[in-house]
């Protein structure tokens, strides 16, 4: 059996899930306080 | 007492009670909860034979022997202070291995034979490196050094 | 305490802070998982899935640590009536839950070239299972309880969080008590039995994913006081 499959596919999941996270949760935030900050100006 | 520290109060007392309530679950679940049976529960417990379990060990140094279909494993499951003869046919995990933790399902035969339809190697806490191989976790200075 | 639950002081540090924690926990990590990957030697017994390892524990440690902040944050919201700190269960909830999830994942992947199976109802995997159940539960309370313009988590919530808590120590200590088809701990008070030239890139994942946790809490904890902000807006131009 060849571990450096299992080895790459657990690397893989983790690394998707912390792009997803990262990119999610700074776009949300960027949308979120733009907005803010048009509400503070109008 | 102020509202807040009577609520403090209240949520200190309400996790105590929890924590405490979760250990006494915990503990008593200490036997139905054990994924396997050690050699010493089969001794102390006894275990009837073709009831299905998991019986968990190290296996013998010395004791892995090949029957000659090829296919046939048989060897001795012992956690130190009990030893129980064990028989298993087909493909073991690459991980099994004398001297390495096992843990076997399958069910006694009336000879007091662990009768095994599958294995699962299990290993230890022990991490290193091939060229240190060989090396133990001292409990007294928390260091791996070599066995003598 | 309530020095912060002005929003405005809470912003002022949490705006440089998430650039500060970002950055240099993702270099960590990165740089950690690529020396786990390249540079330490196999292990004697397993070979090179041992270098699962990088990334199991940490993502271990964040989900148990997820569950941790968010029964202090309970704890805060219900003794202090701290806003902040019900913001603050909801934005660990969701990240917490993927990184429960990720540990079941590489668990699983690691376990079948070692172990021999993908999976076995054993006290480890069991109660860590749980876990991501509780993480979901939490959620979905969360989401069902109505907004009250706070944008944090309901009391009930948050006491759902705190008693899912004891749960914590049982996936610690469910080696120790319980035969479990999962080792022992290898890294305990009093010394290591993991060699040190295994170990040591774990420190550096294991620190990098703690700062890039703690970057994305700050950043879901921004986002939900921006969006009161914008709410808080429309309810005056509403009235008005």
């Amino acid at each position: 059996m060849n571990h450096w499959a299992f080895v790459i596919a657990a690397y893989a999941v983790t690394f998707v899930g912390t792009a997803a996270v990262s990119w999610v949760s700074w776009r949300g935030m960027r949308r979120a306080e733009a907005e803010a900050e048009r509400a503070g100006r109008a | 007492m102020k509202a807040k520290h009577q609520r403090l109060v209240l949520a200190l007392v309400a996790l105590a009670a929890l924590v405490g309530a979760g250990l006494l679950a915990a503990s008593a679940l200490r036997d139905e909860a054990a994924y396997f049976y050690a050699p010493a529960d089969v001794r102390a417990k006894g275990v009837e034979p073709g009831k299905a379990i998991r019986l968990g060990g190290m296996v013998v140094k010395g004791s892995l022997k090949r029957a000659t279909d090829g296919v046939t494993l048989r060897f001795d499951v012992t956690d130190g202070k009990a030893t129980v003869p064990a028989v298993f046919s087909g493909i073991a995990p690459d991980l099994f291995k004398e001297g390495s933790g096992v843990v076997a399902e399958g069910a006694f035969d009336a000879k007091g034979t662990f009768v095994a339809t599958n294995l699962l190697a299990k290993h230890d806490e022990r991490y290193m490196p091939r060229e240190l191989e060989g090396m133990k976790y001292d409990e007294a200075t928390h260091q791996l050094k070599v066995e003598r | 305490m309530h020095r912060f639950a002005n929003p405005s002081r809470f912003l002022k540090i949490a705006r440089p802070l998430t650039g500060w924690l970002f950055w240099p926990g993702l270099v960590l990590l990165v740089a950690g998982a690529l020396c786990g990957l390249l540079v330490t030697p196999a292990d004697y017994l397993q070979g090179d899935t041992v270098r699962i390892l990088y990334i199991h524990v940490p993502a271990a440690w964040l989900g148990m640590a997820g569950w941790s902040g968010i029964a202090v944050a309970a704890i805060v919201q219900l003794v202090w009536r701290h806003p902040l700190a019900a913001i603050a269960g909801r934005a660990v909830a969701a990240p917490g839950a993927l990184f429960t999830a990720i540990c079941l994942a590489t668990g699983s992947i690691w376990g079948r070239p070692t172990w021999g199976t993908w999976w076995e109802w054993d006290g480890r995997m069991t109660s860590m299972l749980v876990l991501l159940f509780l993480y979901l539960g939490y959620i979905a309370l969360a989401n069902a309880s109505p907004r009250d313009g706070q944008g944090g988590v309901s009391p009930v919530t948050a006491i759902f969080g705190l008693v899912g808590a004891i749960n914590i120590p049982i996936i610690n200590r469910s080696v120790v008590w319980w035969n479990s088809l999962h080792q022992g701990p290898s890294i305990t008070m009093r010394g290591s039995s993991i060699d040190g030239s295994i170990l040591w890139p774990l420190g550096f994942t294991l620190l990098g994913f703690s700062l890039w946790f703690g970057a994305i809490v700050l950043m879901r904890m921004r986002t939900i006081l921006a969006r009161n902000k914008v709410e808080a807006r429309l309810q005056r131009l509403a009235r008005g």
